[in-house]
């Protein structure tokens, strides 16, 4: 039995990153019934951002991450403000698959003036660190699990008690009907749009440190976070939390074993696989929005 | 639960009674210019094509050809039935295994072997399609993105098989020494002959599809596409003509499969990532999933235009930015795609010219 303490601390964070962005997913969802796969592209272009900012101009490293962040924020803003209301009232499907298109958009952007050379984003927090036992464990690890938990409780608490967050869980349930209440639609699927965009920007800069700065790479990492977030049946905060967790554990602790080691990037779809036939098959039931 | 609510064939029904022998040249003529249009082009590739064009756009041809097959697999999928399919460039990539496993491992011949490569990777479709049925479209749409995923990072560690013993049949000491491309009959290694097979199989694929949409089954997809609900209280067994587009999907992915395997340069992991299932998804919405043509419009976009641009000395990551573009544009405007559109655009353009000469003469 190879010793899994390195690699425990390793899935944690790891899991905490995939339940940050499973939660942003989440949110948005039940929001606005959109389902957005451009999420781990948005989170990619603003790390690159970052690295622009900090490598080429010179930018102070805190102004440059705080960038990528807020970059996250406007641009999913943005793209809701567009396409948010005339897809309103289709199917989960198609606003699903329109988001398709922005992935699109921002992977050929990503692609055409960034891929001339590899590019690395190490976030200062892993200069800092402590012995765990044998184990190193850095600041960068802590933050991702740590900011996985805060963020769920944080969504969790504010869909519950501020009124903003009421509004979205009415929306969820019926968008005319909360129309009629008088509720602001628009600016209530606003504050959904950039709430998710802030967390992709901070999944983005946290992932690449923890994965690494590749394009293609963090853009599919959206599909591991769909995986908890699918667990979750789309609905659930803290049941996404915990699949992004065991999700990130699993993964990180079938490296040490030869056999099974190289497939472990399968884990979050196995999960995922999983999750869709016990809720198609068994007793569950599936969020339609 | 369509990708587009307004199916061209919405109005075919409204058209006022006329005398017998008006509808029936109003029926047969379009269809018969219709029928000649394809039959010219598909004569003009067949024998012309090869003489014309140099080996190298010969082979992207052949690609074009290869490739309509699968974006006709996913236009089937998404136009007709109404469900979505991220996974098919996964499931081009099993085909392709597949067909190089049979190669290797066994004497068929060669459209045998294709055949065989189709059912199975039908088989294996049909599975990952099966759960999803109990699901409505945007897990269908998951499930099969998670797949895709899935099988992607098998391949990447599998390899495809290169004449290597076990079942994967994958040998890494014969890497690089051997071609992983399948061994073509002795008529068809000329890249025209293989080029003529490609468009031949192509078209029995779309006849396939004809055939479908126009029997029971292709009722049946239509009745489910608009209401799932009413398509079951008209006793349309929903089950299992869902589970025989997703077999038919898959087996037409897993000829293309079979062909890209016997294709010069053969098959590496590289070339099917995740990715490219989205911009596959892209191009059919783009071209158009009501009309046959669409496939054939998606499969130009899909690898014929980067082939131009790169000619033309710009970066083929344009294309991603436009066939983004080019969904969020489907999804809000044109769900019937270039195929539909720009014909019905060019005539509305006409008209307007028409009209502006018509009144300028009167105002003469």
């Amino acid at each position: 039995m190879p010793d899994l303490r390195p690699f425990l601390v390793l899935g944690l964070a790891l899991g905490g990153v995939f339940a940050l962005s499973g939660v942003g997913l989440v949110v948005l969802y039940r929001a606005t019934g959109v389902l957005n796969l451009a999420y781990g592209a948005v989170g990619a272009l603003g790390a690159l951002i970052a690295w622009s900012l900090i490598n080429d101009l010179g930018l102070p490293d805190w102004g440059a991450y705080l960038c990528a962040v807020a970059f996250g924020g406007i641009v999913t803003l943005v793209y809701g403000i567009l396409f948010g209301p005339p897809l309103a009232a289709r199917d989960p499907l198609i606003k699903a698959v329109a988001t398709l298109g922005f992935t699109l958009i921002l992977l050929g952007t990503m692609s055409w003036a960034y891929s001339y050379q590899a590019h690395s984003l190490i976030l200062p927090t892993t200069e800092w660190g402590f012995d765990l036992g044998e184990v190193r464990v850095n600041g960068t690890q802590i933050l991702g699990l740590g900011l996985g938990l805060v963020v769920t409780g944080a969504a969790a608490a504010f869909l519950r008690y501020t009124k903003i967050g009421v509004a979205m869980r009415s929306l969820a349930n019926h968008r005319e009907i909360t129309a009629t209440l008088g509720v602001p639609v628009r600016r209530v699927e606003a504050a959904a749009w950039l709430g998710s965009g802030v967390l992709s920007g901070a999944t983005g800069l946290l992932l690449s440190t923890l994965v690494g700065l590749d394009i293609v790479g963090l853009t599919f990492l959206v599909i591991a976070s769909l995986s908890a977030a699918l667990i979750g049946r789309l609905e659930s905060l803290v049941a996404t939390m915990a699949a992004g967790l065991a999700i990130g554990l699993v993964q990180a602790c079938l490296t040490p074993f030869t056999s099974v080691g190289p497939y472990r990037t399968m884990t979050p779809f196995l999960f995922a696989i999983v999750a869709l036939l016990w809720f198609g098959f068994g007793r569950g039931r599936l969020s339609t929005a | 639960m369509s990708v587009a609510d307004e199916s061209p064939e919405a109005g075919v029904t409204d058209r006022p009674r006329a005398s017998a022998l008006a509808l029936l040249s109003s029926i047969e003529r379009p269809a018969a210019i219709r029928a000649g249009v394809v039959a010219a082009l598909f004569l003009f590739a067949l024998l012309a094509l090869p003489a014309l064009v140099s080996t190298f756009w010969l082979q992207i041809a052949t690609t074009v050809a290869i490739y309509s097959i699968v974006t006709l697999s996913l236009a089937l999928l998404v136009g007709r039935v109404g469900m979505v399919s991220l996974g098919q460039i996964a499931l081009l990539a099993v085909g392709g295994w597949v067909a190089l496993r049979l190669g290797f491992g066994t004497s068929l011949p060669f459209p045998l072997m294709l055949l065989a490569t189709g059912l199975i990777t039908g088989a294996v479709g049909t599975l990952i399609g099966l759960p999803a049925l109990r699901l409505s479209g945007l897990y269908l749409a998951l499930i099969t993105l998670m797949a895709a995923a899935a099988i992607t990072v098998v391949l990447q560690v599998t390899n495809f098989p290169n004449g290597g013993s076990g079942f994967t049949g994958y040998s890494g000491a014969l890497a690089g020494t051997v071609s992983s491309s399948l061994h073509r009959p002795a008529p068809l290694a000329s890249s025209s002959a293989f080029f003529r097979v490609a468009v031949v199989v192509a078209a029995l694929m779309f006849l396939l599809g004809v055939a479908h949409v126009r029997s029971r089954a292709g009722r049946a997809w239509a009745a489910i596409r608009q209401s799932q609900p009413s398509a079951i209280a008209a006793g349309v067994n929903v089950t299992l003509y869902k589970l025989w587009a997703f077999a038919l999907a898959s087996f037409m992915t897993g000829v293309a499969g079979g062909l890209l395997a016997s294709s010069a340069g053969g098959l590496s992991t590289y070339a099917f990532p995740t990715q490219d299932s989205i911009t596959l998804i892209a191009v059919v919405l783009m071209g158009g999933v009501f009309s046959f043509w669409g496939p054939i419009v998606a499969a130009l976009l899909l690898k014929l235009l980067p082939e131009l641009l790169r000619n033309w000395g710009l970066p083929p990551d344009l294309l991603t930015i436009l066939f983004g573009l080019g969904v969020l544009q489907v999804m809000l405007t044109a769900p019937a795609g270039l195929a539909v559109q720009v014909p019905k655009d060019l005539a509305n353009l006409s008209r307007l010219i028409r009209g502006r000469l018509a009144s300028g003469t009167a105002a003469e």
